[in-house]
């Protein structure tokens, strides 16, 4: 390579590194406003210019919104639902996937077109009927409220039957003739063989689920009975928006999705590398 | 252990009949090799011993046991696939440890046959590890512990050597034959590599386009073809064909060939007409007196301990010639060429073959 090249090639690298940066900050700004906010005086943050750090740090809001509200209800509440999304999604979508990838029963194919088939439908379009039948259930302000209209994600049914479609035959074969049942063909080999799918789809689903809004408002109007998301829009009172208050939890609500992806950051990605490993 | 037995069995895929009406004897403790080009229906027929395929009309016999309804699990036999197919998440011990678990036999006797086949497989110091630690080499073994600890009544091997370098190969094959030795078990071993048929096999069955051409030891099949196919399938370099007219008189017939040279030999055909003249390399003698038939060397290939000569003979037709290591004979020299007669094959146009005595 000569110089004049590599000279090209080293600005070709700078501007892309420049414009992932600007990227960068460009999607970073608003959450570093957000927390750096949280800790402003509610007077500081109406001010009309830009202040990038608190003038008088305080965690007034914080105290406030682990003392003065249920947080630590809706944080269970959180929890509890968004773990019930998660383990009855995936369960439910790995064993219809496994189905629709590798048994044969009639009726195989329009079901399979069915679940591609919803994945289509929004299931904002179906909320009313959500809300009526899980009122006449009894279910409104219950866990399993909140849970069952959340269960349907079809998009994991069919990450996992094109995961299962990817296991070389030979496998399933092998296992056939060492007399495994189809039971243990799924949880000793095609289950293990996909891990970091199972991995990725509970991580996705779980932060779908904590993140999720407008059915849990709809669901629930016991104060004590709602999920963080929801629960942090009664921060604001009769008199008016307190926007470092809201912020702050806010910040309270995201951050265990955040701690969690922290964590799993690496997992998730080792995950799916590691799925694309068996699929080659 | 057990003996095998196909009885007019038959498959289709669909509307396509691929397997028709084959019937089969594997006996007890033998080693029988299915030899075929691509697409000959090998691995279907190996797979419809197994179970992986269904076996649509005819019965399979295990053991005097009816199995061609039965679950593949339930018949008793042990496939090692092409690519081996070893669980990547579980170690060599828990490969191996599997199919036994399912069955629900207890630890102390999978450990005990886990051992055992680590022992006859040289493969002790391995067990811990995953299949992705492993070589080739080492992959195919386990693949072949994981069969063996089943203690099955037949093994099946569908190409289990195809995926190893050509030296690996060779000492692998050997590796084979002799555990065929020590443990005596049925065995059925699917290839399209005619060196390892020949090595391997106590008999082989050859198969073209899902039928069988011939069942035979391997000398059986290398010396008395029963057909044109199995002629020219067998052996390396490939049997010499020459067009030929013959003309029989009881157990004496004369064939003229394309050049005009005439040879004599001792065989019994229904009619004097065209055949096809087949002779092996090695029953053709470059002399160095007056020979049957004359032609011009192309190549000489020097392997050493022979020597190939190329001949094209005067009509055009090319005969390979077998000579003595220190050949000198050289490209473009004319060459007279001897047939060994005892050694020739007549066949007729549908592909089925004579023998001269
Ligand atoms: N699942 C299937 N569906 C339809 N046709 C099939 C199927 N499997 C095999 N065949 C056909 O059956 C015939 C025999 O195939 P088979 O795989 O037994 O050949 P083979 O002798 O094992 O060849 P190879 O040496 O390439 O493995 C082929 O013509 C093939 O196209
Ligand atoms: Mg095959």
């Amino acid at each position: 390579m000569t110089s004049a090249n590599a000279r090209r090639f080293n600005i070709g690298g700078a501007i892309i590194t420049i414009i992932t940066v600007i990227a960068a900050v460009l999607w970073a700004f608003p959450i570093y406003w957000g927390i750096v906010s949280s800790f402003k005086l509610e007077d500081e943050v109406v001010r009309p210019y830009i202040e990038l750090w608190p003038e008088t740090p305080t965690l007034r809001h914080y105290w406030f919104a682990l003392t003065q509200t249920q947080i630590g209800s809706w944080y269970l509440n959180s929890v509890a639902t968004a773990l019930g999304v998660t383990v009855l999604t995936v369960s439910t979508s790995l064993l219809v996937g496994y189905a629709i990838s590798q048994l044969r029963f009639p009726g195989r194919r329009p079901l399979w077109w069915l679940i591609l088939a919803s994945f289509m439908v929004p299931t904002q379009v179906l909320i009313i009927n959500h809300f009526v039948l899980i009122a006449n259930m009894g279910l409104l302000n219950t866990w399993a409220g909140i849970i069952l209209p959340q269960l349907i994600h079809p998009v994991v049914i069919i990450v996992y039957k094109q995961f299962f479609d990817q296991v070389p035959r030979e496998f399933r074969e092998a296992a056939v003739m060492d007399n495994a049942s189809e039971f243990r063909i799924l949880t000793k080999v095609y289950i293990p063989m996909n891990w970091g799918v199972t991995t990725a789809l509970s991580i996705v689903t779980f932060i779908w689920a904590w993140n999720a809004f407008l059915w849990p408002f709809l669901a629930v109007t016991r104060t004590e009975m709602m999920t963080i998301t929801v629960g942090i829009t009664q921060v604001s009172d009769a008199f008016g928006v307190y926007y470092a208050r809201q912020l702050a939890s806010a910040v309270l609500a995201g951050f265990p999705v955040a701690l969690a992806y922290l964590l799993f950051q690496r997992r998730v990605t080792q995950a799916i590398t590691l799925s694309a490993g068996i699929k080659g | 252990m057990a003996e095998i037995a196909l009885q007019n069995v038959s498959k289709s895929f669909g509307a396509v009949e691929v397997i028709k009406d084959i019937s089969l004897k594997v006996e007890q403790g033998e080693f029988v090799v299915f030899l075929g080009p691509s697409g000959s229906g090998k691995s279907t027929l190996l797979r419809m011993i197994a179970g992986l395929e269904s076996i649509d009309r005819g019965k399979l016999l295990i053991g005097g046991r009816e199995c061609q309804d039965l679950a593949p699990g339930q018949r008793d036999v042990a496939m090692v696939f092409q690519n081996y197919a070893l669980y990547p998440h579980m170690t060599v011990r828990e490969n191996m440890a599997f199919g036994l678990r399912n069955v629900g036999m207890n630890e102390k006797d999978i450990a005990e046959r886990v051992a055992d086949a680590g022992r006859i497989l040289e493969m002790d110091a391995l067990l811990d590890r995953r299949p992705s630690q492993l070589s080739g080499g080492q992959r195919q073994r386990v693949a072949i512990g994981r069969a063996i600890v089943k203690e099955p009544a037949a093994f099946l091997f569908d190409e289990p050597l195809s995926n190893l370098d050509a030296a690996l190969r060779v000492r692998t094959r050997v590796e084979l034959a002799q555990l065929h030795q020590r443990i005596a078990a049925t065995m059925i071993y699917v290839t399209h590599d005619q060196t390892e048929a020949m090595t391997l096999a106590d008999r082989i069955v050859i198969l073209n386009d899902c039928r069988i051409e011939q069942i035979g030891t391997p000398m059986e099949v290398y010396t008395y073809p029963a057909s044109r196919f199995v002629a020219g399938f067998v052996g390396s370099p490939g049997m010499n064909f020459l067009k030929a007219e013959v003309t029989t008189s009881g157990k004496e017939a004369v064939a003229t060939l394309g050049d005009g040279s005439r040879v004599e030999m001792t065989v019994t055909i229904p009619d004097s007409g065209a055949y096809e003249l087949g002779i092996r390399p090695e029953a053709v003698h470059v002399t160095a007196e007056e020979g049957d038939t004359t032609g011009e060397a192309t190549v000489v290939e020097h392997l050493g301990d022979r020597t190939l000569v190329y001949a094209r003979l005067g009509d055009g037709t090319e005969v390979i010639a077998l000579d003595g290591g220190r050949s000198q004979v050289a490209p473009g020299d004319t060459v007279a060429l001897r047939f060994d007669t005892s050694q020739l094959h007549l066949f007729d146009s549908a592909g089925h073959a004579y023998h001269a005595d």
